[in-house]
Parts: C-alpha cells; structure tokens; sequence
C-alpha cells in the first residue's frame, strides 16, 4: 500500500450482498459494513455506506477516494469510479497474503478465479451465467432442507465420508437431494458431498489457468468451512481464507482507491472524480427506462 | 435512402438491410440469399444476380427455429433459420449454402424442406485444403454453375466470370484500404462504423458496394469527427459478429477496435481471387484455401509430417502477428458464439500462439442475444484493467 493520506473507502454491490470498507492512509480498516443486496434493498447500497460512515465517525467528503466494484458498481452515485471485481479481489487478497498467486472467489451467483502477479491480476476466468455451484445454490439448497445458511459448513464437518453428488445445477441437486433424504442418507455426508460437488466444479474451471500456491479463497462462500475443506482437499493442499472474506472485493476496492490517489498526487494530479451524492443507486434497469 | 452517402447511408442499409434489394427485386433482378463465406459470389455476380447474406437478428427472441433444430447448436445460425420461417426472407428467389459447418450443412437441408425455396443450391465444400480437396471443390463449384445458369437462363462465360472477379477484388482492395484507416491512433474509423459498412456490402449489389466504399473512404479520409483515442487497441477473433451491439460494448469502455478476424469483416473479404485461365480453378483455390476460417483443417506446409508443434501454430495464425503488428494492437478478445465447436476447438492454440507472441488475449462466449451484455462487459473491463497496467 503506497502512503497517501487521508480516507478510501471501496463499496462492493455484490448480487447478494453490499460490502463496504473504509480505511485510512495507512491501509488500516477503520470501519466495515454489509448488508443485502436483495430485490427490495439493491438500490439501497447508500445506507450501507452511511452505516459505515458513522461506524468510523466520518462524513463523505473526508473520503478522499470512492471506487465501486461488483455487478452493480456502474451508476452508484457517491462513487468516484468503478473497477471490475476481478481486480479488485486481486488487489484485496495480496494484500493479506502477499505469498498469494491463485486467488478463488465464489459469490452470491459467479465464481472466478484469478492469477496474481506482483499483487496485480494477470488472467482470470468466470462462470457462465448460471448460479451453479455458487453462494445462490448453497442458499437453495439449505432452504429446500430447512437447515440454516451459516450451520451447513459446521453440519458437513461432521462427515467423516461424503455421498456423491453428480450435478450442481440448482435444480437438478435438488431432485438428487431429495432423493438421497428418502434413501435415509444422513445430512451430514449430504452436505459433505454439495460441497465437494461445488469444490470440483470451482476447481475445473480454474484449472484452466494452472492454479499455483497459495491458493486463497475468497467471497461469501468461504465463510462455509465445508467448502474450504473440500476445496482443499481436491487441491491436496492448504487452502488460505481471510478472516473476513465477504470483504475481499471491498478491500481492494479502497486499496486501490487509496493507490490512485497517490498515484495522481505523485504526478501532481488530482485524482479524477465525480461529483458525489449519498443517494439510492441506480441499477441497468432503471436506465433503461 | 438514395440522398444519404458515406457513412450515414452504410448506416441505413445496415438498418434495413433488404430495402435496397426488395427494389432491385421490383425492378426485375434476381436475388439470392447465401449462407457464410463459402458460396462464390462472382458467380451470382456473372449472371447479374445479387447476392444477399443471410444474417441472424440478436433482437429477434428465437421462437420458431427450435421446433427444427437443436437448441444447442450454433444460434446465429438457428436466428438465421428463425427469421426465415418467420418469412424475413420471402423476397429471395432462392438460396445457397455451403457446408461451412456441421450446422450450416444440417440447416441448409432444413431450410430447403421447410421454406420450399424456389431456387436451392447445397455446395458441399471440403474441409480440408490440400490439392484433392481443391480439385474436388472446383467440381462443386462448376455444378453450382450450371444450377444458377438455369435459374438465370442464360450461360456464365469465362469472360462475365472474369469481369465479376474484378468487381470482387475491387471490393476486397477497397475493404482493405478502408481497414488502412483503422492504423492511426486514434483510429479513422470505429469498429461500430466498419462493421455497418460490412453488413451494408453484403446486402447491396457489387457495383453498389464499391460505390459506397469509395464514398466512404473519401469520407473517412477526410473526417474531423474520427473516434476518440482511447486507451487500448483490440483485435477481436472468432464467430460472425453480424450486430454492432458487442463491438459497441467494447468501444463504449475505454478502448478501441481496429481490427478483426471475423467472417463479416477482413475474413470475408481479405483475400483476392487469382485471375486464372480458367476463373474456376482461381475460385476454387481462394474460396477454400484463402478463405481461413476454422471450419476447415490446416496443417502445416508439409502436409503434417513433421511434428513442429510451433511451426504448425506459425502456419495457421502467423497473419495474426501481422495484423497484431500493422494495426498496433494491445489485445485481442477471442470470441465464441456459444456451441460454435469449430472455434471452441481453434481457442486453445491461437490462445498459445499468442501467448508467444506476448500478446494478451481473453476468450469469451456469447449467446447472440442483446440482453446478455452485462456479464461480457465485466470480463472485458477486467481484460482492460489488465492491459491498463501490463
């Protein structure tokens, strides 16, 4: 982190959730806030920001550089410009593990994987636009089973052996879940075996890029420890997660607010910004109108 | 729609492409839809027949195809095939289609028993490029003669073959001297404005089409409001890009396209045609050997008898170094339509080479559909970050 003074906050309007994260020049987190992304709540992104705002005990204009990142980073009216997620998580995950060159995200309703290099992405690949095999699908799945989101990684653990599952397609898994709880297999090696079945297809699409150690995973979905597990496991190594890996993105967003204010102030420039306003977002639909 | 010029008439004709042709039809001419860049155009041309490219419409929802076809084949080709059963091109008298792809084949013979057209010519091209292939598609191209001929009433001689030959390759020299203006930074001419013109040619007759590059050349050369310099500069690879809307994604993010390997722009029209004694064997030659789209087989110069893994890349993508060079490209966006397997299979070795070239590339599918946009955009801003800072 280059030393530039002052605040930088990064706000990542994820498909599920909104994460925002203020530091200060230093790189310290001084406050971080989320809260969902949601169909009622996702042009409230403002709020979360106002909410991280007070956490730290500063107003917007004594940040000093906002950039937006996630699906919704286009058109957030108090950012001062957007960079995509893949650099973002980038920047966010050699940041905490400077040792990292494989970095794994599973959000909300994509997954990609990045390579780093010297703390910058240098290739990447994303899912398709399906949910398969991502946060969404976890969300389905504990609701179809009436367990709770958070209690299926610490459920899974208790597996010594997992059932397989072939798809992860959200619906399909569905059919050969209920299939497996007729069958009386218990939920515990159920759960083990949705996670390995995401872990394989996470792993195969990043294999196309020759994953490297370290490996970090990252996004809401490394919060489940079953996952991390499995990932691991496939990998036949260690896998490293942040403590708070919903905030990855957010992370590097400031980083990276913070690295083109010094970047702009070196060169005797001020960082090029947008006038601000705290307002609701305005989303892809709204524009279309 | 005759007072515009240049640029802004381009623009109409790729608007509504079959105006122009719906009045030569009134006017008596024949016009004959053809599928990809196979079918030999001087042949039409040689008999005063207008050949008309069959596209797709990416804001057309596929509706009627997929009661014919799989849904999990090419989809430009199941838009295309859509719009004709949607009778979008009730004005032809006929059609042509070769056997460009797997899909190509499959849904000319599809379009025949469904669309009953008047006229139907199936050209069954080989897929690999050496001397039989050659000698084999000069044949097919000889039957394609004498079908059109029947359908003209009248003979194709070796001397209105020639003459067409020399129209098309005027065409070709003009396309090309069009691209030259894609060279500058910033360039002449945006991606969005040469691909309006390459639809426009494909839609008018040859004479028309040389008229309107010449316009347009004058007009570009001379222009005050070329594009913005933008920061990077892409090549973009892969399947037809037949709509501006992926292009003007690209260039509504910070970089330019100038230029491109894609069967509606310098694919379809780089190479001439040799003027050979008989205009057939020159025809044959270029619209099989020249022509390089995946869908044929190259191996290299030898005929694969030595296993020089680079020499073979070299053989196959070396005039995308060229390219890379002439038009100071940074990047270069390999692109897909989804399920289009004879690019799936090309990705990972034009991907290699060039990563030996030190060239950054990304491969992305589409689904030939407007509203898909978002999830591209996304991956061709991070390929932008990339390059940004490379």
């Amino acid at each position: 982190m280059s030393k530039a003074k002052g605040h930088f906050a990064g706000i990542d309007l994820g498909s599920t959730m909104t994460k925002v994260l203020l530091i200060d020049g230093e790189g310290q987190v001084v406050a971080r806030r989320h809260g969902p992304t949601g169909a009622e709540h996702r042009r409230l992104a403002n709020r979360v920001m106002a909410q991280a705002l007070e956490e730290a005990g500063l107003s917007l204009e004594q940040i000093d550089y906002i950039v937006a990142t996630g699906y919704g980073r286009v058109n957030i009216p108090f950012a001062d410009c957007e960079v995509t997620e893949l650099s973002c998580h980038a920047r966010g995950v050699s940041h905490l593990f400077p040792r990292a060159r494989t970095a794994i995200d599973i959000g909300g309703q994509d997954a990609k994987a990045l390579k780093i290099k010297n703390g910058r992405l240098i290739d990447f690949v994303m899912n398709d636009r399906c949910a398969a095999g991502t946060g969404r699908f976890l969300e389905v799945t504990a609701a179809a089973l009436g367990i709770k989101l958070e209690d299926m990684g610490r459920l899974s653990l208790e597996a010594t052996e997992s059932v397989k599952i072939g798809s992860t397609c959200t619906i399909f898994a569905q059919q050969e879940i209920v299939g497996l709880i007729t069958a009386g297999k218990p939920l515990p090696r159920i759960l083990a075996g949705l996670h390995e079945a995401i872990a394989r297809r996470v792993l195969e699409m990043a294999r196309g890029l020759e994953i490297e150690a370290d490996v970090v995973l990252t996004g809401g979905v490394a919060q489940n420890e079953g996952v991390v597990r499995a990932i691991g496991h496939n990998l036949g190594g260690k896998v490293l997660v942040p403590d708070e890996p919903l905030y990855s993105g957010a992370l590097g967003a400031a980083l990276l607010a913070g690295d083109m204010a010094s970047k702009a102030s070196a060169n005797g420039a001020a960082v090029p910004g947008r006038e601000r306003r705290l307002e609701a977002a305005r989303l892809y639909e709204d524009l279309e109108d | 729609m005759a007072e515009e010029k240049g640029l802004a008439r381009a623009r109409a004709v790729y608007r509504n492409r079959r105006h122009r042709a719906e009045e030569l039809k009134a006017a008596g001419k024949k016009v004959i839809g053809y599928l990809c860049a196979y079918p030999p155009l001087e042949m039409m041309t040689a008999l005063d027949i207008v050949p008309f490219r069959l596209l797709g419409d990416i804001n057309e929802p596929i509706s009627k195809a997929d009661s014919c076809l799989p849904s999990v084949v090419c989809p430009f080709i199941r838009s295309t095939l859509d719009l004709g059963l949607k009778q979008r091109y009730e004005f032809l008298d006929g059609v042509v289609m070769a056997h460009s792809c797997d899909v190509a084949e499959k849904t000319a013979h599809i379009w025949n028993i469904y669309l009953k057209p008047d006229y139907f010519h199936f050209i069954d091209t080989p897929h690999t490029a050496g001397p039989s292939a050659v000698a084999q598609h000069r044949g097919l191209l000889a039957a394609f003669g004498k079908t059109l001929e029947e359908l003209a009433g009248k003979k194709i001689t070796t001397r209105s073959l020639k003459e067409a030959i020399k129209l098309h390759n005027r065409q070709r020299a003009l396309v090309r001297q069009l691209y030259s203006f894609r060279k500058p930074d910033p360039p002449l001419i945006s991606g969005v404005e040469t691909l309006q013109v390459m639809v426009a040619l494909m839609s008018l007759p040859v004479t028309e089409g040389n008229e309107l590059l010449e316009e347009v050349i004058n007009e570009v050369s001379r222009r005050q409001d070329s594009p913005p310099q933008k920061k990077a500069r892409l090549l973009v690879w892969g399947s037809i890009l037949d709509n501006t809307s992926l292009i003007e994604m690209m260039e509504g993010l910070d970089a330019s396209l100038v230029m491109d390997d894609t069967c509606v722009g310098s694919r379809f029209f780089w190479p001439d045609v040799e003027l050979t004694e008989d205009p057939l064997d020159g025809l044959a030659r270029r619209y099989l050997v020249d022509v390089k789209c995946p869908r044929t087989f190259r191996q290299t110069n030898d005929g694969g008898k030595t296993k020089d893994y680079r020499a073979d890349l070299e053989a196959r993508f070396g005039y995308l170094k060229e390219y890379a060079r002439d038009w100071n490209v940074q990047g270069v966006v390999l692109q897909s339509l989804r399920y289009c397997d004879i690019h799936g299979y090309e990705v990972p070795q034009v991907k290699d080479y060039l990563k030996g070239l030190g060239l950054p590339s990304i491969y992305i599918e589409h689904d030939y559909q407007q509203t898909a946009m978002a999830p591209l955009k996304t991956r061709i801003q991070a390929f932008l970050e990339i390059l940004d800072r490379g």
